[in-house]
């Protein structure tokens, strides 16, 4: 009982004291968990609506018959549906579809087009039936009739009755909006029709996508898989619902990881703080401490009542931080996307909910930061002899217990053995590990620094003394380096940080620059209104769009996505003409290639992207087999290339190639090279006026080559923005523990005025120091955030996404980063000396706390 | 009346660091003596007053309060004895700044879970009754030590140390201050040594003791 | 008859309306020619193979089956090439009737006609849907077999009588109108031998069965609401089949019954010569409409009792063609004497007939 009343007293007393550290800390814990929580409500979000579709999409079967290509011939169909174990079997067409008039505003305006036989589909995948309207009953079956889910309904701005014109490579397809769909995930764009008429307007006569099976109840889904498999021969796939899952899993699982941990680092930093702001005001309560001590406090009440603060702080800070995250998921979610701009979920508009459990997890994590950040101060602070600690001017000796040179010399040495280990579950944890470590080392080890650099500082000026103010402030910084290095951490961890994120976005951006300028040489480049079409051109319509005068050369393109692993997410083939000696004039190589006289007669070179060698083992001279077309071709990995489009890998191969195994003739892109002379817009003229030129989507390299950069921007956004939030908290963190080390030191300044100082002498004292040591700390965290920045763009980026790419240091960006941080420092410690000079001089000697 | 002594140290020595400060000091503060303690500078007078208190060990020897001994290495037991029998004054006076003068006042008692009743009547008869829900800050030296002395007084200990009370106030202030502490520790019944290098100051104790290297011996007056 | 209506009602649906596909007319003079006519029309728009019969079990029970193929053809237009153009449907609707039980257990498809899963062949009667069938042998036999949720039929039935040519030599007359009719023959007194499934256990079964065949592209009268029909085995060897078709204020709109004696005299009654008298309704508790599950139906002279085996037949058919009927065994009885068993059909009773999906 007065207990808690002391407790509630001394709480209140020490938060009247310092409102304004206080609110830094409480804001620094909110920034953290906001930002964690919301970028997991996105992420979760997202995933769920992607997992919600996809399972939507195969609905209650047990089994998925898929091809490795997007499709197979329908005549497998009775086969598959006579096997005695199957109860049902639903057969499905996907197309995707281009929407027209999409193509200049949306980056692949395509729309999931799904035909399926209603009467088959209504046992596996109930929800994604028509709802025809009440007097035509059967419009289901219609020829033009498509039902649209209601995110597709609003995409496409159209209601039951209107037209809707689609396309298919150079074809142009009118349907008429027949209904909505009995239940489809809200967020998901899909459209669906009868299987007959699919097949038809979309040139798909004799195709299927998949087929869904549900099994009798007595069936052993393991052993009828194995037989079905073995029936079906190669170039088909059974997939289960575990199979989505993981590949959902894998689709995003990189880019999620990766946002997460930035969410992390801000709560890190915001963690930092707290610990920062809880030492300065337990070394400042230090005498306040021992009086209780005194008076009859235990040690336990006291490190009760310190946790509490901390606790307190941590609770308010973390519930605010929870509430500002979902209003950030929400907000995010609104303007950007699942994604965030990152395009990895197209054709989705996820809807946020609420998690209890994720929500209790950032809570947690939120007051765990915080009360570790207390426990150090107030166990040393309970630690302490209380007559000792009675005295004033023992403070320096509470922070000896700050000096952790053997953790911090063990945290470097762990990051430098972490650096070099492979991913865990092709995932980078032990590269962001690293980073942690090399973070806490750095900040463990500037205490120890910053006492080396500017003792030696001070005794090289010591020699040759110049005005007293210099002299105060490198004798301060050089003895009193513990409670300088609590300021610096905060500096430290957020500029390392910002600098790391710097230079790997600008290197990452760079080599994709470099990229784009080799994998576009061509003037013109020509495409179905959306990518990888199912249909593309015909040969026919080759024949035009080749025939256009003023072509120089053209190469022509198939792309189309191929599975080769159930649990992973489609692999792209690119058929092309490939200059076979000198593939590097047609790709991005790296240094991997195989020399053409290596190649066996009988195998068909592919080069493939990075990824295929990290997640497929596709390395260089592996001879392999692909599901195309004969599956006894033998075909050879002739050399790797560089692709920062496609990060679950693609292979490319010569365009004949793929013709003699195939029999598709129909491309889908194509390059176009102008003859000298010849102004591009004249080409670009004659191609809109091809009878299918509405259809095409005719980029001139300029433009998508700014288009690609400006996705590559959009896609940084939100790394940016955390950058952004980790300098503010950095900053806010400077202010903070300036203005407590000035409440702390104001008996100090009271002398100091005693013996002559002027206030503006003061404040001057105090604004080199803070440079001093901001300029310190800025150096210090430049060199951390260039190791960290070699950890990101050598151990992390190709961990997660599987790409190389050079490095670049953006030295004139560094340096007006260094600028701006130090200028903010300044400024912030000219803000938080106000208080510390206006007190009444006198009056601060007298104050013995 | 108690016959047993509030204070008894048997054979106490303690050194710092080879620095040997006492050694083999044995005294008895009997119940309701008033004691003033003087001493040259670095002669153990404050370690004398910590060891007593618990906040420091000795080396050897054995200190009885109120006839309980305080045991070596039982932090708890030691901060429990000082909480309920001790009350202290210091030379900086250690207020709390964020706490009011009543709030500061009630701390001894709320540690040792007594009613809140007393501290009202304890400010009052420092002085500063109409003052209770003043800051530190708006207080003078001298009012700072009246408060620290209702605080030392409030919870009714057995033995108030105070350690150079009126080392920070004006000579005037000095006396009023020590009158009070000793009009306040008779009228509560406590015993109290009172560490000084003031002979002004030693003069307002029942007997005056001098430490030396040799121990204790009391100065006539 | 035999939910033509129903089908009339399906039809009407945009699906009819979207092209103007021609279908063939039924016409009064036209000749069947067997086996052809006992295989598909698919120029014609609708048709139907129907079976009903009563069964006994070894141990003496006494059960009642239906099954039913439906042929439908669409307007889905001709010139799509893909092999799922859904240009002729198949639905198939089966139950068992069985006393011991508080009601029937049926089951029911729908498909689209394709891949030689789903047909109705032409030259002879031949109808599968998935793993149901319905198929004539050459020598007249027929087999069929459904596997329904919570049943299976094996039946074969062996015709004992010649065809019984309905209306003028298969021209049957629907309506006031001339081009309101179906062509339309029925098997009466086949004999039935085969298994029936429950729980996983076969049980072998005899009996008597009745098979309508029967084929039209027109519309029924707009003013109809409903209809009731019968067909019965007589116990003397002779055959009855009699139907009427309500208004929607109850009214009979047309009428007709013929009645093959044992000797295979035809007796045909005239519209004003055929009478529905109920006698007895029963509340169905799933749909709350009301069947007068027992009759009595007058054929010129002749009065016949109509008693059900059990009173809940009620078949809800939303999920394929869109309706709820009541359709059941039934004794029938002559002057308060065991006279024959058949099947009773009572459809239009639940407002609105047509409310359903296309789902399965």
């Amino acid at each position: 009982m007065s207990g808690q009343l002391l407790s509630r007293w001394l709480l209140l007393g020490e938060w009247r004291a310092r409102r304004l550290q206080l609110l830094v800390a409480i804001i620094a814990i909110m920034l953290g968990v906001a930002l964690g929580f919301s970028i997991h409500l996105i992420n979760t979000a997202a995933v769920n609506e992607f997992s919600a579709a996809s399972k939507s999409l195969t609905g209650m079967s047990d089994l998925t018959v898929v091809a490795a290509q997007p499709t197979f011939d329908e005549r497998r169909f009775p086969e598959i549906l006579q096997q005695p174990e199957v109860a049902q079997a639903s057969p499905m067409l996907e197309i995707m579809a281009g929407v027209l008039g999409f193509q200049e505003t949306l980056r692949n305006p395509e729309l999931k087009i799904i035909g399926l036989d209603v009467f088959r589909a209504a046992a596996i995948t109930p929800d994604l039936l028509g709802i025809p309207a009440e007097d035509s009953q059967f419009d289901t079956l219609s020829e033009d009739g498509i039902f649209l889910s209601p995110a597709a309904m609003e995409w496409l701005a159209v209601q039951q009755g209107d037209q809707l014109t689609l396309t298919l490579g150079a074809k142009q397809v009118t349907l008429r909006v027949a209904g909505g769909l009995v239940r489809a995930p809200s967020g998901q764009r899909v459209g669906v029709m009868d299987i007959g008429a699919a097949q038809w307007h979309f040139d798909h006569v004799g195709w299927l996508s998949r087929i869904e099976l549900k099994l009798h109840s007595g069936a052993n889904l393991a052993t009828f898989k194995a037989k079905l498999a073995s029936q079906l021969g190669d170039g088909f796939l059974l997939v289960e619902g575990t199979n989505q899952d993981a590949r959902v899993h894998n689709l995003s699982r990189a880019y999620r990881v990766n946002l997460n941990i930035l969410a992390l680092v801000a709560l890190f930093t915001g963690a930092f703080l707290v610990f920062a702001s809880q030492v300065l005001a337990t070394v400042r309560r230090r005498a306040q401490i021992a009086l209780l001590r005194v008076l009859g406090m235990t040690r336990q009440q006291v490190l009760r009542q310190l946790l509490l603060e901390g606790g307190l702080l941590g609770t308010i800070g973390a519930l605010l931080g929870l509430i500002l995250g979902y209003a950030l998921a929400a907000i995010g979610l609104h303007f950007y996307g699942a994604d965030l701009g990152a395009g990895f979920f197209a054709g989705l508009t996820p809807s946020l909910h609420f998690s209890p459990m994720a929500a209790g997890f950032y809570f947690v994590a939120g007051v765990g930061v915080t009360l570790l950040g207390s426990l150090l101060p107030a166990w040393e602070a309970t630690r302490t002899q209380p007559a000792v600690a009675l005295k004033s001017g023992s403070e320096h000796e509470a922070l000896a217990v700050l000096r952790f040179p053997w953790l911090a010399g063990g945290c470097l040495l762990l990051a430098a053995i972490f650096v070099r280990l492979p991913p865990v579950g092709e995932l980078p944890i032990f590269g962001y590990l690293a980073v942690a470590l090399l973070l806490i080392g750095g900040v463990a080890l500037l205490p120890w620094l910053a006492g080396a650099f500017f003792g030696r500082l001070s005794k090289r000026y010591e020699r040759h003394p110049k005005g007293a103010v210099r002299t105060l402030v490198l004798a301060r910084l050089s003895n009193a380096s513990g409670l300088a290095a609590i300021a610096l951490g905060g500096i430290l961890a957020s500029f390392s940080l910002m600098v790391a994120m710097a230079i790997m976005v600008m290197s990452f951006r760079l080599s994709v620059e470099d990229w784009l300028t080799h994998v576009l040489p061509a003037d013109i480049y020509v495409r179905t209104v959306i990518r990888q079409d199912a249909r593309g051109f015909t040969p026919e319509e080759q024949q035009l769009i080749t025939s256009v005068a003023g072509i120089e050369r053209i190469d022509l393109m198939r792309s189309q996505s191929v599975l080769l692993d159930p649990d992973r997410p489609m692999i792209t083939l690119i058929a092309r003409p490939i200059d076979a000696h000198q593939p590097a004039n047609t790709l991005p190589m790296t240094d991997a290639v195989l020399p053409p006289q290596a190649l066996p007669k009988n195998a068909m070179p592919i080069w493939v992207s990075e990824a295929m060698v990290d997640l497929y083992q596709f390395t260089v001279g592996r001879e392999v087999r692909l599901p195309l077309g004969d599956s006894t071709q033998i075909f050879m990995v002739a050399g790797v290339w560089r692709d920062y489009g496609r990060q679950f890998g693609a292979i490319q191969m010569q365009l004949a190639d793929y013709r003699r195994l195939t029999g598709d003739r129909h491309i889908g892109d194509a390059a176009i090279w102008v003859k000298d002379g010849v102004d591009v817009n004249e080409i670009v003229k004659n191609l809109r006026a091809l009878p299918f030129g509405e259809n095409l989507k005719i980029s001139p390299r300029n433009e998508i080559r700014e288009i690609s950069l400006a996705l590559f921007d959009r896609s940084f956004a939100v790394t940016y923005l955390l950058e952004l939030i980790a300098v503010g908290v950095g900053l806010l963190g400077v202010a903070a523990s300036f203005s407590a080390q000035a409440l702390t030191r104001i008996k100090e300044f009271g002398m100091l005025c005693h013996i002559g100082l002027t206030r503006q002498q003061i404040r001057r004292m105090l604004i080199v120091e803070g440079g001093l040591l901001t300029g310190f700390g800025i150096i210090i965290g430049f060199v951390l955030g260039v190791a960290i920045s070699l950890i990101l763009v050598f151990v992390i980026n190709p961990q997660s996404f599987r790409w190389t790419m050079q490095l670049h240091l953006p030295w004139s960006w560094l340096a007006i980063m260094a600028f701006a941080m130090l200028t903010a420092a300044i400024l912030s410690v000219y803000q938080a000396s106000k208080p510390a000079i206006s007190r009444d001089a006198v009056r601060a000697v007298k104050e013995d706390w | 009346m108690n016959t047993i002594p509030i204070l008894e140290l048997c054979n106490i020595s303690k050194a710092y660091a080879s620095r040997k400060v006492l050694s083999d000091l044995s005294f008895t503060l009997a119940a309701g003596e008033y004691v003033a303690v003087m001493g040259d500078s670095g002669v153990g007078k404050s370690t004398l007053l910590n060891l007593i208190a618990g906040l420091d060990e000795a080396d050897s020897g054995k200190i009885f309060v109120n006839g309980q001994i305080l045991a070596a290495g039982d932090e708890v037991a030691a901060t429990e004895l000082r909480r309920k029998y001790f009350g202290f004054i210091f030379q900086a006076f250690h207020i709390l700044p964020h706490l009011t003068l009543l709030q500061n006042v009630s701390l001894p008692l709320l540690l040792n879970d007594m009613p809140l009743d007393r501290t009202a009547a304890m400010l009052a008869a420092v002085g500063l009754g109409d003052r209770g829900h003043a800051f530190p800050y708006q207080l003078s030296g001298g009012e700072l030590q009246r408060v620290a002395i209702a605080r030392a007084l409030v919870h009714r200990p057995r033995l108030i140390l105070a350690d150079e009370p009126t080392g920070n106030l004006d000579p005037d202030t000095a006396q009023e201050i020590l009158q009070l502490i000793r009009a306040e520790v008779k009228a509560n019944g406590a015993s109290a040594i009172l560490v000084t290098h003031s002979h002004a100051a030693a003069a307002t104790a029942d007997k005056v003791l001098t430490l030396t290297g040799n121990g204790l011996t009391e100065t006539r007056r | 008859m035999r939910l033509l209506m129903l089908l009339v009602f399906l039809l009407t649906g945009n699906l009819l309306l979207a092209a103007e596909r021609s279908f063939e007319t039924v016409t009064p003079g036209y000749e069947m020619v067997f086996p052809q006519d006992f295989g598909a029309h698919p120029d014609f728009r609708i048709e139907w193979w129907y079976a009903t019969g009563w069964l006994q079990t070894t141990e003496g029970q006494q059960l009642g089956f239906q099954i039913t193929f439906f042929r439908i053809a669409t307007n889905a237009e001709k010139s799509n090439p893909s092999r799922f153009a859904p240009g002729q449907l198949i639905i198939a609707h089966a139950a068992l009737s069985d006393p011991a039980l508080d009601s029937l257990l049926h089951d029911q498809r729908i498909r689209r006609e394709g891949f030689d899963l789903v047909y109705a062949r032409t030259g002879n009667t031949d109808v599968k849907l998935d793993d149901w069938l319905l198929k004539r042998e050459t020598d007249g036999r027929y087999q069929t077999f459904v596997q329904a949720t919570d049943f299976a039929l094996e039946l074969a039935f062996s015709p004992t009588q010649p065809l019984l040519l309905q209306g003028e030599q298969g021209f049957s007359r629907k309506g006031p109108k001339m081009e309101q009719a179906s062509y339309y023959y029925s098997e009466p007194h086949l004999q039935v031998t085969g298994t029936i499934t429950r729980n996983g256990k076969p049980i072998a079964v005899t009996g008597t069965a009745w098979l309508d065949h029967e084929w039209s592209s027109e519309l029924l009268d707009p003013n109809a609401a409903g209809w009731d029909w019968v067909g019965a085995n007589l116990d003397d060897g002779g055959a009855l089949m009699a139907f009427q078709i309500r208004s929607k204020d109850g009214a009979k709109v047309w009428a007709h019954a013929v009645w093959r004696d044992a000797n295979g005299r035809m007796t045909a009654f005239a519209p004003e010569d055929v009478h529905f008298q109920p006698q007895r309704r029963w509340r169905s508790p799933h749909t709350q409409a009301e069947y007068p599950v027992a009759m009595t139906i007058k054929t010129g002279e002749t009065t016949w009792q109509l008693i059900p085996l059990m009173d809940d037949q009620e078949l809800d058919s939303r999920a394929s063609i869109g309706a709820v009927y009541w359709e059941g065994a039934v004794t029938l009885r002559r002057d308060n004497q065991p006279a024959g068993r058949g099947y009773l059909e009572l459809t239009g009773y639940v407002q609105p007939l047509s409310t359903g999906g296309n789902d399965d």
